[in-house]
């Protein structure tokens, strides 16, 4: 018999949909794997130190015999700043995100777990949080703290949690309501056990499609920061600084820009496709459940 | 009319807000990052000078009663001399809106010129090999910050085919990298918007109908798709207004164009407080006003909104 492609969701469907979500899953997870293991154990993967400069060599174009992307005006080793670049990046950008997740998943969590004031609170300080400018936040770190890998991964988890927090919000808000969670409270159970025992487990899926896309903006923001003199300490081998500085010599090297600009590409392109993988992954999983 | 005062009160209450929670933390800032009479009198002052300063500044009275003296000023809009170049702060500030505002207007413009089309015709035959296109455009663009986009394109248009300039203030032609850039990074999410509210619309009784009763195709798009799906759209094309406004200071940081957000990067860069604060202020309001006009307009626009809540 022939079968009725035309139905919305058929078994074919689902295997078909799981299947292409498995695949960018798998994909998009090893592309940034590679990259974790890069920036762990870095200096298996560059031959020159990243801060090594050596003033007789600067802005010598890239070469296979030589520096492979090039050296820049202070005759650094473009290849290895690159390379340095993925621990300063990915570490800020975990930190950030593991932050900002802790804030916002609290705080979401709360404001739709209590009724009355507390949510109304709440739920105001998330409004304000998002429209606060993340340049304030930026420049009172930078004045209180100082510049450095720490204050910037705080900066920045202060600046993604409001977002984090409205999603977990209205997740909470729809589990809440559910019988399993109903039940549990008209067996007596309290709500610190419920919290995590019913609702932090129902949210996983949830928050690790909002990490990975949160991580993809965290990765944007740092660099951006760095690129504008307000993140990474000056001179650090960061992907922000090194294109801040190529910004002087496009003219005479303008390989000083390609590293950087591919390795961010590469960086946020496989952070939001794991983003988008863990999406379509969890919704064919849910519709195969509700089937 | 009362819910619509409302409406207005609440959006007002917030604004004030922020502004407060902005002010007190750069009140304190002020206080944290050392002594604010040094600061403000800049290097290489006497001590007389930093007493004067400190005398008339009210620095020497209790840090309460700075406090209010200090939102007291705000609320007169009166934020006090820039620490580079001692001109009064708004003023400064307020000399570098015209040109953000040219700005934001060439980069709405422009990205409405080409994303309004583009996902009018995705979303009103939404085929498997479109969609797939929507998909890798909308992917791509996620993954390319601005700034990135910025730099290549002085790359490839000012410096290897050397047909535009890159810096502001250098030729006429001087608006269009920074328009695209901008464009570029905000055409993908008007696309994508675009496309499904045409989609949705398509999926509406009213549509179905018009469609039994024969209406060709280019009249069910121009005259029953179009009007409700651009509806959606003008409030994220609000959103990018006054993400504009403030956003804007990467491009503006990359072809030098003197505007709002290069101000603000400048002021966070020398610690001038002042200029900070009205820069943020100045937006704060901006944005404010855009969406209270954006209410008004959806309000004339949809007749729905007007029954319910006048």
């Amino acid at each position: 018999m022939k079968e009725n492609v035309k139905l919305p969701i058929t078994r074919r469907s689902i295997a078909k949909k799981g299947k292409s979500s498995m695949l960018s899953l798998r994909i998009s997870a090893s592309i940034l794997g590679f990259l974790f293991i890069v920036a762990l154990f870095q200096p298996f993967f560059y031959r020159v130190d990243p801060t090594y400069s050596d003033l007789m060599l600067r802005l010598q174009s890239p070469s296979l015999s030589g520096a492979w992307l090039g050296t820049d005006a202070l005759g650094q080793d473009v290849f290895s700043r690159v390379i340095a670049g993925f621990r300063w990046s990915l570490g800020i950008g975990t930190v950030g995100t593991l932050i900002g997740g802790l804030i916002g998943i609290s705080l979401g969590v709360s404001a739709a777990w209590n009724r009355g004031r507390l949510r109304t609170f709440l739920s105001r300080l998330i409004d304000i949080g998002i429209s606060f400018p993340y340049l304030i936040i930026a420049v009172t770190i930078v004045t209180v703290v100082g510049r450095g890998f720490w204050p910037l991964a705080l900066t920045l988890g202060l600046v993604c949690w409001p977002t984090i927090s409205r999603v977990v919000y209205a997740e909470t808000l729809t589990l809440r309501e559910r019988e399993y969670v109903t039940a549990a409270r008209l067996f007596g159970i309290g709500s610190i056990r419920s919290i995590f025992t019913h609702i932090l487990p129902a949210l996983r899926p949830t928050i690790q499609v909002v990490a990975a896309f949160t991580f993809a903006e965290l990765l944007i923001a740092e660099s951006g920061l760095s690129f504008l003199g307000l993140g990474a300490p000056l001179g650090t081998p960061t992907w922000g600084n090194m294109l801040n500085d190529s910004r002087s010599y496009m003219v005479d090297a303008p390989w000083m820009m390609f590293g950087p600009v591919t390795a961010i590409i590469v960086t946020i392109f496989a952070a939001n496709l794991l983003g988008e993988g863990l999406n379509a992954h969890e919704q064919s999983r849910s519709t195969r459940v509700s089937q | 009319m009362k819910a619509r005062l409302k409406a207005v009160g609440s959006r007002l209450l917030q604004l004030v807000v922020l502004l407060g929670t902005i002010s007190t933390t750069l009140f304190l800032l002020l206080r944290l990052s050392g002594d604010p009479a040094i600061l403000l009198a800049g290097e290489g002052a006497g001590p007389e000078t930093i007493d004067a300063i400190r005398a008339d500044y009210g620095f020497d009275k209790p840090l309460f009663q700075q406090y209010l003296m200090f939102i007291w000023d705000i609320a007169r809009l009166d934020f006090g001399r820039s620490l580079v170049n001692s001109q009064p702060a708004l003023g400064f500030v307020l000399q570098y809106l015209p040109s953000t505002l040219h700005l934001t207007f060439l980069a709405i413009l422009f990205n409405s010129l080409i994303a309004i089309p583009a996902g009018v015709w995705l979303g009103a035959k939404p085929t498997q090999r479109r969609r797939k296109i929507l998909s890798t455009v909308v992917s791509v663009a996620q993954g390319t910050p601005a700034y990135v986009i910025g730099l290549l394109l002085i790359q490839i248009f000012s410096v290897w085919l050397g047909w535009l300039p890159s810096i502001a203030g250098t030729g006429t032609w001087a608006w269009v990298l920074p328009t695209a850039t901008l464009s570029f990074a905000l055409a993908p999410n008007l696309i994508r918007v675009v496309a499904a509210s045409i989609e949705d619309t398509t999926r509406q009784d009213y549509y179905r109908t018009a469609k039994a009763n024969g209406a060709a195709p280019n009249v069910l798009l121009i005259k029953h798709s179009l009007p409700n799906a651009l509806l959606s759209t003008t409030s994220l094309l609000g959103a990018q207004f006054a993400f504009l406004l403030s956003g804007a200071l990467i491009t503006e940081y990359i072809f030098a164009w003197p505007g709002l957000g290069l101000i603000l990067v400048q002021s966070i860069t020398n610690l001038d407080f002042p200029t900070i604060q009205a820069t943020v202020f100045v937006v704060a309001y901006l944005v404010f006003f855009v969406n209270l006009i954006l209410d008004q307009i959806f309000r004339i626009a949809d007749p729905r909104l007007r029954r319910s809540q006048l």
